[in-house]
């Protein structure tokens, strides 16, 4: 049992009655080549203490295929599939059915896919399979471009960011494609958005899907100190400004209609916060920055709403523990 | 039980009889009734597997391999340009040494649309690691999906059985449809050698640096050569217990030939009638049939061909820039062997058009009235 | 461990790419350039206590629920924690980091807290290192010699404390009134003290009916004699009848006698002593105090919860004014006239100084004054063989006076004036003692403005500010105030003040604390390492493993309390 347990603070706060709720059980080696301070194995490795070992890892091709380790070694205590790019929504389908016919059927199928995997090449295939409501449970860990492949812009990329394919004199003119709005389309049982600077909240997710018969969609925000141009120490500050700064708000989704906040910034901490910290988006001018504040105000506005919040309420949710 | 059963539903009774576990499938004309008539199997119970109804062929075969690998007999079945969606994923499945069995019925590829027979499409896969078998008759083809799960857990390849559209895929014929029991002893059920396990981690094809990769590689195409021999034990078990004996190739009337139609497919039969006509009339003409195209038989054909004069090879397909494929194969599986035959490669019935009696007539005078191909394709029935 | 995998040929291989082994054949901590390392550096609060006492640790030990350990914990550096938990002007919580986020942690009252649990307690042990039949005296019994008492009679000393008064505990009995100090705390302390072995024999003053000669049985000497006397308001007037220096009305009041003091009373000064002497004039039942301070709130150098607590209980605090003369009539004390006075240029010790007002002279009507301007050390006793200086006794680091074998510390030596302080300087000369006869050098003590540890800390020096601390893992939660009687009922008598915490606020507060440069297991470090590069070892604390850690410094960077450095790896690859 943690001893951090024993204390008052939170550590986000979301937090506070989520403490201790990280289990002790590593399913994943050191020596795994992810670069240092990567965000990806940190999810992976959360993720996979939130499952246990009755489970089967499906990586989709991206930075993971490589972090894993080559032939003949692995970097993690689960069964592990790799698969093709377009394939996460299909190949876990085969699989769950596979495990199933073979009387495992409590053995949990975990997808993990890049944003490209998830937004681009492989939409197609995950959009079929959560529309069977497949059960598996799928994670996005978004490092905001196709990172293994030298950082090319993907969907997923933000507005202004530079990738090698949206430089500095072109950056991406359009904004980040929303991902879990199109997954809460599905009307799926459950969808929601984590990042790793929030552990518990994410193992709290993962275990929440683990219990729904069905598709789970969970979007990770995975800072990469490579193709983000920052430094790697700052990986899990980066992750909790995301949040705070409300870029990157963590949320639930269930049947597509019920959302849920469960981080509620107390302070209005400026986007330049999290973006000063980041040469991808160093070029940008005060004019860029304020429109950037400006929608991610919007969109924070149309996500409360979605969540039922009105001036009547406001205060009682952002004061509300959320779990 | 004897049916009169078009080719497409012989597949579905294969597929029932071999208890397959997983079925993920996309329609395509002509193949939409293989799945059709499996979905309804699945529906009432008559075969306990899960039907993944995929959004594209691409990923019905993704899904066959994340099945396979998870322990599961799996299938799938396509046509034309399903089968050329599928083609990285087809890699994926001969690379990762999975039993999967597909069935191809043949179809052009276009543009422009074309839903009528032609070998290009599973030819244009004949890289792709996957075993292939060009079926003769709707008999063949639920014989074919027998052994063919059979074979591909022996050897661990993926077995592609390939059946012409419509001729056979939409042509009823009488086809002796076997009982469950016997089957069953002919074809046990599967105990993967590799499988995704909890409680036993494994990763499974992950990266691979050249330092290895050779010889993995290396075993692949062993294991294509071991898959001559275990196909013809499985087809001679098959005779013993079903009373219909195969072998990877099929010699009719060869044995003191002079002049040899090779072909395959549906071909074949329509080339039986004109050999047993010719011989009638005195000409030494037989016929070499080729039942498996990958591996390709090449001890058998050489044997075979060994005191042919001529061979008459019947394509209906080609490779644009080299021409018919079967041809091509013959004759890189010839080089070398004393006594070659001179090979007439005919390329015929593109795009469904009917090969007929007269149209193997016209091949066989055409061989016969020649030394040697007057060009380097032999193009039957195209105006020109 | 290896864990490399080699294969002779093809046929040691599986059929297709499936894993064998783990990433552990994978050394990546050869991709390091810089690598983490647990570094516990001083807390602000350990870095002042003058006492020395480990307050970073003892307040997690409070938070894990182990209040006998924390007890011992204090008790280890300072035997007076009832007294420190109540008369202690804190300056640890001056430099607390908390007070950016919520207020200061009231180490304070969690001090009192600990001394107060019920139960019966023991001084903790320590190795016995006196020489045989050693022997020591010391001179004053107030904090300073009883801490030093205490620290040699544990180590196995003889110890005899000479008290001129004919009641024991020096300032701590006769200069704080019984509302702060309750006078059965104080018993208990100083029994637990003498029940160590330590001898305390009053009334007897040296240079007066003790002479140093009869001190030639003891090894070593202490003079821990304080500053009992009062500075000199110097106005005329001063000797009437109804002026009561503020030291001596004190110790009059504790001594148990009856003090004399006229409805309207004026105390003069802004430090401790005069808001006692306010106080006790109140609770003694004059019927209007005032205190008049020279200079202004911001200077005066009481702690701010006493003058709070003063002005609470009705007196009033008149700033920016000085006496001049006091109006006697038939030589008793008649009124005060005052003069208003303005802040001028600062002095030595950068504080402004004070300039009457020329012209705003006005009187004030009272019948007591009590001057309580700063106390001065009485060393008329002692000849040119032990030196001194500005009023003190000259010390070095070792707390050694000129004369061999005479130490000195306290008020007498340092003139700090605090508990803390004396106790702290106490621990030192015992030290000191202790070393000088078992033969050993007096050399490498630690300078005389730093504190002294009887138990060995282990700890990087690098003091550890708030903008090490990271904020993220905390939030703003008030600090905790500890109960006190109303104002109205307190003054009727000499009851204690303040009740001190319940147990529940005791471990709210402490949960507060950052536990500043100080690992306090709270898995951080190990929850967000991407290389699972750290293990938790046995007896709560952490292990990197070096072979595979490739620095990315998230750790460190994350670290709530700043207890790990990133240090060059090449500095460790010699």
């Amino acid at each position: 049992m943690s001893n951090y347990q024993v204390l008052s603070e939170a550590r986000g706060q979301v937090l506070s009655e989520a403490r201790g709720q990280v289990p002790d059980q590593e399913l994943m080696s050191p020596g795994h080549v992810a670069c240092p301070g990567c965000g990806a194995p940190m999810a992976v490795r959360y993720a996979l203490k939130a499952l246990g070992e009755n489970t089967v890892l499906i990586v989709v091709a991206s930075c993971w295929s490589i972090i894993a380790g080559p032939f003949p070694y692995t970097a993690v205590q689960v069964p592990l599939l790799h698969t093709l790019f377009a394939t996460g929504g299909s190949v876990a389908s085969g699989v769950k059915a596979g495990l199933e016919a073979r009387g495992l059927k409590d053995t949990t199928v975990l997808t993990l896919a890049g944003d490209g995997g998830t937004f681009d090449i492989g939409i197609q295939a995950l959009s079929a399979a959560v529309e069977r409501n497949e059960d598996f449970i799928y994670m996005c860990y978004d490092n905001e471009a196709y990172m293994n492949t030298g950082i090319q812009r993907s969907s997923a990329t933000p507005w202004g960011a530079w990738t090698t394919t949206t430089p500095v004199k072109h950056p991406k003119e359009q904004p980040k494609k929303d991902m879990v709005a199109i997954m809460a389309a599905h009307r799926i049982p459950y969808t929601a958005t984590a990042t790793v600077a929030y552990p518990e909240d994410l193992i709290r997710k993962v275990q929440k899907a683990k219990g729904i018969r069905g598709s789970k969609f969970i979007h990770v925000l995975s800072p990469c100190p490579s193709g983000w141009k920052s430094e790697p120490a700052q990986s899990v500050l980066l992750s909790r400004l995301a949040v705070q700064t409300r870029i990157f708000p963590l949320y639930e989704v269930e049947h597509g209609e019920k959302y849920t906040i469960n981080v509620w910034p107390k302070e209005r901490v400026p986007v330049t916060e999290y973006m000063k910290l980041q040469g991808r988006f160093a070029h940008l001018g005060p004019e860029a920055l304020a429109q950037i504040q400006e929608n991610v105000d919007r969109e924070w506005e149309k996500l409360v709403a979605k969540a039922g919040v009105t001036h009547l309420n406001r205060e009682d949710a952002k004061n509300a523990k959320g779990t | 039980m004897e049916k009169v059963i078009m080719g497409n539903h012989a597949v579905s009774y294969g597929v029932q009889l071999a208890r397959a576990q997983v079925i993920a499938a996309y329609p395509i004309t002509p193949q939409t009734q293989v799945v059709e008539i499996l979905s309804e199997f699945c529906a009432n119970g008559t075969l306990k597997a899960t039907f993944i109804k995929v959004e594209s062929e691409h990923s019905a075969m993704a899904a066959v391999v994340g099945a396979s690998i998870a322990g599961a007999r799996a299938f799938t079945a396509t046509s034309s340009h399903g089968l050329a969606l599928m083609h990285e994923v087809l890699h994926w499945a001969s690379g990762g040494r999975l039993p999967i069995v597909m069935a191809n019925v043949n179809r052009a590829l276009g543009p422009g649309w074309n839903v009528w027979t032609e070998q290009t499409d599973s030819l244009a896969q004949r890289d792709t690691g996957w075993m292939q078998f060009y079926c003769e008759t709707n008999q063949e083809a639920l014989d074919m999906v027998l052994q063919g799960f059979k074979i591909a857990e022996t050897v661990l390849l993926p077995v592609m059985l390939v059946l012409d559209a419509f001729v056979l895929s939409h042509t009823e014929e009488p086809v002796d449809v076997p009982d469950q029991e016997t089957v069953d002893r002919f074809l046990p059920p599967y105990e993967a050698r590799y499988k995704l396990q909890p409680g036993d981690p494994r990763s499974f094809y992950g990266l691979v640096a050249p330092e290895h990769w050779m010889e993995l590689r290396y075993k692949m195409q062993k294991a294509m050569e071991e898959a001559v021999a275990v196909t013809q034990q499985v087809g001679a078990e098959f005779g013993q217990v079903f009373g219909r004996a195969y072998d990877v190739v099929e010699k009719y009337r060869m044995d003191d030939a002079d002049l040899a139609l090779v072909t395959s497919g549906s071909i074949v039969g329509t080339s039986r009638e004109v050999v047993d006509e010719l011989r009638d009339k005195g000409q030494k003409v037989g016929l070499l049939k080729i039942r498996m195209f990958r591996p390709f038989p090449v001890a058998a054909v050489r044997e075979a061909l060994a005191g042919v004069k001529k061979a008459a090879v019947v394509d209906r397909n080609i490779s644009y820039g080299v021409g018919g494929i079967f041809a091509a194969e013959l004759k890189s599986a010839l080089y070398g062997t004393p006594h070659q035959p001179t090979v007439f490669p005919f390329i015929i019935g593109l795009g469904g058009r009917d090969v007929t009696p007269q149209s193997i007539r016209d091949i066989v005078a055409y061989a016969q009235e020649h030394d040697a191909p007057a060009e380097e394709i032999i193009w039957m029935e195209v105006k020109r | 461990m290896s864990y490399i995998i080699t294969f002779k040929s093809e046929a040691d291989m599986p059929d297709t790419t499936v894993s064998l082994g783990t990433t552990l054949y994978n050394k990546t901590g050869t991709w390091r350039y810089m690598r983490p390392v647990y570094r516990n550096k001083t807390s602000p609060c350990n870095y002042a206590c003058p006492a020395g006492e480990d307050i970073v640790n003892y307040l997690q030990m409070v938070v894990r629920g182990e209040y006998e350990q924390a007890r011992q914990r204090i008790l280890e550096e300072n035997p007076l924690i009832g007294v420190c938990g109540r008369v202690c002007p804190h300056p640890c919580e001056s430099e607390c980091n908390r007070a950016e986020l919520g207020g200061a942690i009231a180490i304070h009252a969690m001090e009192r807290f600990l001394a107060d649990l019920p139960g019966k307690h023991e001084l903790p042990r320590a190795e016995k290192t006196a020489p045989r039949g050693a022997k020591v005296a010391i001179i004053g019994s107030g904090p300073a010699g009883l801490s030093c008492a205490y620290q040699l009679a544990r180590r196995g000393y003889k110890v005899t404390i000479f008290e001129a008064l004919p009641v024991i505990g020096g300032m701590l009995r006769v200069g704080i009134p019984a509302y702060r100090l309750p006078r059965d705390v104080l018993d208990r302390e100083i029994a637990a003290i003498q029940s160590l072995g330590v001898a305390i024999r009053t009334g007897l003053r040296l240079g007066e009916n003790l002479k140093f000669e009869d001190l030639r049985d003891y090894q070593a000497v202490l003079l821990a004699v304080g500053q009992h006397r009062s500075r000199k308001l110097n106005v005329p007037g001063e000797g009437a009848q109804g002026v009561l220096p503020g030291l001596e009305f004190l110790r009059r009041i504790n001594l148990g006698e009856k003090v004399e003091i006229g409805p309207k009373v004026a105390v003069i000064g802004g430090g401790n002593t005069a808001m006692d002497a306010a106080r006790s004039a109140l609770r003694l039942g004059a019927k209007t105090v005032m205190v008049l301070y020279r200079r202004s709130r911001y200077e005066m150098p009481a702690i701010d919860e006493e003058i709070e607590e003063t002005e609470q209980e009705g007196v009033r605090i008149e700033y920016l004014t000085a006496p001049v003369e006091v109006l006697t009539t038939d030589g008793r004390v008649a009124g005060l006239e005052c003069v208003r006075m303005r802040l001028g240029e600062p002095d030595e010790r950068g504080r402004r100084r004070p300039e009457p007002i020329f012209g705003s002279n006005y009187t004030l009507s009272v019948e007591t004054v009590i001057p309580a301007l700063g106390q001065e050390a009485d060393l008329s006793f002692l000849d040119e063989a032990v030196r001194k200086a500005a009023g003190l006794i000259v010390i070095d680091e070792a707390a050694a006076t000129s004369r061999h074998g005479v130490f000195a510390s306290g008020d007498a030596a340092t003139g700090a004036g605090t508990v803390a302080h004396a106790i702290g300087s106490g621990k030192r000369a015992a030290l000191a003692i202790d070393r000088l006869l078992n033969g050993q050098t007096l050399a490498g003590f630690p300078a005389l403005n730093e504190h002294v540890h009887v138990a060995a800390r282990n700890v990087d020096p690098t003091i550890v500010r708030f903008e090490d601390i990271n904020p993220a893992y905390f939030t703003p939660e008030p600090r905790t105030a500890q109960s006190q009687r109303p104002a109205a009922e307190r003054v009727k008598d000499f009851r204690e003040v303040n009740l001190g915490f319940t147990e529940s606020e005791a471990l709210r507060e402490a949960q507060r604390c950052f536990s500043c440069g100080t690992c306090n297991q709270c898995d951080t470090c190990w929850l967000y390492c991407p290389d699972v590069c750290i293990q938790r070892r046995e007896h709560d604390s952490y292990e990197f493993n070096y072979d595979y850690c490739k620095g990315c410094g998230v750790c460190a960077e994350e670290c709530p309390r700043g207890a790990i450095n990133m240090e060059e790896e090449l500095k460790w690859r010699k």
